[in-house]
């Protein structure tokens, strides 16, 4: 699955809500907590704020973020920290992307991207061009475990 | 370890070298040939691949011989398959909440 070519997760749902709807959904800590994690967003950039939940497996429960681009109502980019790594120093970085429209009947066309990776990581590089076809050992091995 | 995973091969000629390594084992000598970097460079990219977990060195007389270890590149692996799994079942419920949520004019 690593060599779909597709190394941030992304996700198109559409709600049946309208996009003012919505975006409270993401932005006010009481909703966004009801149906992702307990947290203390708000839509400023620079804000820190923190998801918690009650740990499971390798995640400690908690993910830390800070708000980077808000654009009222219809985009919201915070960076996403932790969350699935073991709690060894060294926790995942990545980064949220919400982007809300107008989707026919007054609804919301929501659109979820989660970038794993920095630009200097592997997993960006092996979005680039090219990639693939040089790594074909890598993804021989990768069928293996994945 | 996912971060220094991730720019351990974020490096070009550090990816290279795991590739080779994932085909067969190589002495830094055999490596050297390949690349347009002296073998103390080498030496270093494979000191922070065997850092990450993702070769291991195998002695054998005055020679080191080295090969891949694609199990560690896991850790990777392990994150994308939770976060694709995660975040569908979380629209699911923003979903679910949306419909018994007030419209948006009778909230604040």
């Amino acid at each position: 699955m690593l060599m779909q070519g597709n190394e941030q997760i992304v996700v198109d749902y559409v709600l049946a809500a309208p996009p003012a709807k919505v975006w409270r959904a993401l932005t006010e800590p009481e909703l966004l907590g009801t149906w992702l994690m307990q947290n203390d967003i708000a839509p400023v950039v620079g804000h820190k704020f923190t998801f918690h939940a009650p740990p499971r497996g390798d995640w400690n429960g908690t993910v830390d973020c800070e708000v980077l681009e808000v654009v009222p109502g219809s985009k919201l980019v915070y960076t996403w920290g932790g969350g699935s790594a073991k709690d060894d120093g060294h926790k995942m970085e990545t980064t949220v992307t919400w982007t809300l429209a107008p989707a026919a009947d007054g609804g919301t066309l929501l659109k979820l991207v989660h970038h794993g990776f920095h630009p200097d990581d592997f997993g960006f590089k092996m979005m680039g061009q090219g990639w693939r076809s040089k790594g074909a050992a890598i993804e021989r091995v990768l069928a293996g475990i994945s | 370890m996912q971060v220094e995973l991730m720019r351990a091969l974020g490096d070009g000629t550090r990816l290279a070298i795991f590739e080779r390594l994932c085909a067969r084992e190589h002495t830094v000598g055999e490596l050297k040939t390949h690349f347009d970097v002296s073998q103390p460079a080498v030496s270093q990219h494979l000191g922070v691949l065997k850092r990450c977990g993702l070769v291991r060195e195998r002695r054998a007389g005055r020679f080191a011989h080295y090969r891949a270890r694609p199990e560690g590149l896991r850790p990777m692996v392990q994150w994308l398959t939770h976060y694709r799994q995660f975040w569908p079942e979380k629209l699911e419920a923003l979903s679910a909440m949306l419909k018994e949520m007030p419209d948006v004019d009778a909230g604040k």
